[in-house]
């Protein structure tokens, strides 16, 4: 293994039902969580979806004709974290996008216009956004971000894979700084597509993004660090595709642990989302790698499932690691804590994340 | 970081299935873009692609997409000489952009027409792009970390530039990584939207190129530790030295006119390699035939390079732009233009533009002995990606 740097999170920007700002806004919702307003999508699967006025306040208005809805999710977060993390772009910034399903709602209106009228019906405007990398593409010019740029898909953990592929070449030294984290939008087919395929979630739409960085870098400009990242792993569990799977033991928790000195986490933030299947498979998964399961904090059933999730989770766990406090699901008390935590995430079709993160 | 070498090819192009046949096809410089006909081209203004001409890995149950990737990566698990154990360590990153697409459109045609088509569920279940990645990793049991990257048509060198990253910095000792595309509708007709393709086969660096030609297809290598390879007395195609990975921010589809991101990727391949520009004999460029990519990255070849440097090639005159497999396709060519020395050539051009002041080999393949080597893939939103070969 070669020498890794440490990584630190110094800036955090959420755009979802329930939460809009920086991470003092996240952590004001964490003292005191609520579940997002939920609404009827698809055949009535109820979901939590961001009021138009509350995006409309985040974007300028040229940029809004310009951009699909899930480009302004990404960006509004983005600049959020950016601009809490005062981290100067021009000094290279490097971009990591999870998403379970891009920009769903552009390729249906693309596919539309020539079911409709035929060739005469496509738009070269909608085309770019049916590629999934159009959220990093738009995001990249809105903060300058000139260095790796890389769009992750996978089911489930797209934002805990992006904070932990961002954190890996933080850590490699590959950058000294990362926006990492995830956005998915609630679209009808899309909630359709789901009940088809067994997926029964409570879904969610939002954005949440990190600033990342090596501790020497963030400590050199006087940033304020927000939490650390001691260690990161990702690996895969056997399961067909979309499918839950039956082994239960797998080394990504090992070896962020391993990364991260070795310790046992005090405390877990998982990646339970009310898919019945998934949830008890990730229970088997936790049970096999600790043994003794400390508290465990899921924000899937107050949120709704969709790719910011996960880096939010990585943001919950800075603000836990710091005041020492992990949100019960049910909005009853915290659970008092201590010491570094585990995100942990676990996706229909076997990817899996681990992530360790501690106080500054 | 240590060492990363390549010990597995694996291609199913226009040319067919094999990296036999897909090196055959390039060295003789054949161009392989005819007639559509995995979808209907009715309407549009182009109606030619290069199609693989049958799909013969995998079950008819699979997406056409999965069954290109399972035919590519199986050939190089095999061509690596991995074992079980092996495998159930292995990495595995996959670039793709159109996932199973081209049966979710029919699903999605078949459904606004008010019906139900049989199979729906599958198709959904193969819909994005990332379903790759989980029917590889289930169906070869790959069980290493696990991961899909979507950086449109630069997807494929992606996966290569993420795969020895994972080696380089000791996360794994192999990996399989690679990029794969079908033909789909939403493809054809997004660039027909944008009137990017030429109607007639593409003629890249040609003063008087029109656009694109569309292709599909998929390549998968194996990268692992030298050290390793050498302990188990792997067969070593060529070691991957370096890349570079930026990004323009500058525009979705319009890459910047200086070819400044696109030449920092290319340095930083160098520095990441410690080569000296003067070692590399060979630049497979991203070479679309659009009039602005050609021109541009022309342009950021000579800024690091110097003009008339080494010779310059686009093998997408022969197999059309694959997309996501395009990156992951034209670093095995450039592999094999190491290993073979054999340059391909950029078989359509017939008039150079001027403004091209590379030798870009035309119409037939050229023998040279090269040292280093390099693979430009570029995509849109700016996602800029060299990968830098040498001869071992």
């Amino acid at each position: 293994m070669v020498d890794r740097k440490t990584v630190v999170v110094t800036g955090v920007g959420v755009v979802n039902a329930a939460v809009v700002g920086a991470s003092p806004a996240l952590g004001a919702w964490l003292a005191q969580p609520r579940a997002a307003a939920r609404v009827a999508v698809g055949h009535g699967r109820p979901a939590a979806r961001l009021p138009e006025a509350t995006l409309a306040a985040l974007i300028d208005p040229n940029e809004a004709r310009r951009l699909s809805r899930v480009c302004q999710l990404t960006i509004a977060a983005a600049r959020l974290a950016v601009a809490e993390s005062g981290v100067d772009p021009g000094r290279g910034l490097g971009l990591v996008v999870g998403s379970e399903l891009g920009d769903f709602t552009s390729t249906i209106a693309f596919a539309d216009g020539f079911l409709a009228r035929g060739a005469a019906g496509l738009s070269a405007l909608l085309f770019p956004n049916t590629v999934m990398n159009t959220m990093a593409a738009t995001t990249a010019i809105a903060v300058a971000a000139r260095e790796l740029s890389l769009t992750l898909n996978v089911p489930t953990v797209a934002g805990e894979l992006a904070v932990a592929r961002g954190a890996a070449a933080v850590a490699g030294g590959r950058v000294d700084a990362v926006l990492a984290g995830g956005v998915d939008e609630l679209d009808p087919l899309v909630a359709e597509m789901l009940d088809a395929l067994g997926d029964d979630a409570v879904r969610g739409e939002g954005a949440t993004f990190l600033v990342l960085e090596s501790e020497g870098a963030a400590r050199a400009r006087g940033a304020t660090v927000l939490g650390r990242i001691d260690g990161a792993a990702w690996r895969s569990l056997p399961a067909r595709p979309w499918g839950v799977g039956r082994r239960a033991t797998s080394r990504a928790v090992d070896e962020a642990r391993a990364r991260a000195g070795g310790g046992a986490p005090g405390w877990i933030y998982a990646s339970a989302t009310g898919d019945a299947e998934r949830d008890a498979w990730e229970a088997r998964v936790l049970a096999a790698a600790l043994g003794a399961v400390p508290p465990v904090a899921s924000l899937g059933g107050l949120l709704g499932q969709h790719g910011g999730l996960g880096a939010l989770r990585v943001a919950a766990a800075a603000w836990t690691a710091r005041s020492g406090l992990l949100p019960a699901a049910a909005g009853g008390a915290h659970a008092r804590v201590s010491g570094p935590g585990l995100v942990h995430g676990l996706a229909r079709g076997g990817g899996h994340v681990a992530l360790m993160v501690s106080a500054p | 970081m240590r060492r990363v070498v390549v010990t597995g090819l694996g291609a199913v192009s226009p040319f067919g299935s094999g990296v036999k046949a897909y090196w055959a096809g390039l060295a003789a410089g054949t161009c392989a873009i005819r007639p559509l006909t995995v979808i209907d081209a009715g309407g549009f203004r182009c109606r030619i692609a290069a199609e693989v001409p049958e799909v013969s890995s995998g079950s008819p149950r699979r997406s056409r997409a999965d069954r290109l990737a399972l035919g590519a990566a199986v050939e190089a698990l095999d061509d690596a000489g991995l074992s079980a154990a092996d495998r159930a360590e292995a990495a595995l990153v996959t670039g793709a952009v159109g996932g199973g697409m081209l049966e979710a459109e029919a699903w999605y045609w078949a459904r606004a027409r008010g019906e139900r088509p049989p199979g729906w569920a599958a198709a959904l279940r193969a819909i994005l792009p990332g379903s790759h990645a989980e029917a590889l990793g289930h169906r070869l049991r790959l069980g290493g970390p696990r991961h899909t990257v979507v950086t449109a048509c630069s997807s494929g060198a992606v996966a290569l530039a993420e795969a020895a990253d994972l080696v380089a910095d000791g996360v794994v000792d192999v990996a399989v990584a690679g990029g794969v595309d079908a033909m789909t509708r939403m493809c054809f007709m997004g660039f027909n939207a944008l009137k990017l393709l030429d109607p007639e086969p593409c003629r890249p660096f040609d003063r008087d190129r029109r656009g694109m030609s569309i292709g599909e297809g998929a390549a998968f290598v194996v990268v692992e530790a030298a050290e390793r390879a050498r302990a188990r007395g792997a067969r070593v195609h060529a070691e991957l030295a370096g890349h570079g990975m930026t990004t323009d921010a500058f525009h979705v589809t319009a890459p910047e006119p200086e070819g400044e991101g696109m030449a920092r990727a290319m340095r930083a391949a160098l520095a990441a390699a410690r080569v000296s520009p003067s070692a590399v004999g060979y630049v497979n460029a991203h070479g679309t035939a659009t009039p602005q990519n050609d021109r541009i990255e022309a342009r950021a070849i000579a800024r690091v390079f110097g003009e008339g440097g080494p010779l310059v090639s686009s093998t997408k005159s022969m197999i059309g732009h694959t997309m996501a497999a395009a990156g992951a396709l034209e670093a095995v060519a450039t592999i094999l233009a190491l290993t073979q020395e054999l340059i391909p050539p950029t078989a359509t051009l017939v008039t150079p533009d001027s403004e091209v002041t590379f030798d870009c080999v035309p119409r037939v393949a050229r023998e040279a002995a090269v040292e280093c080597a390099i693979s430009n893939s570029f995509g849109f939103g700016g996602q800029n990606v060299t990968l830098l070969f040498r001869r071992i």
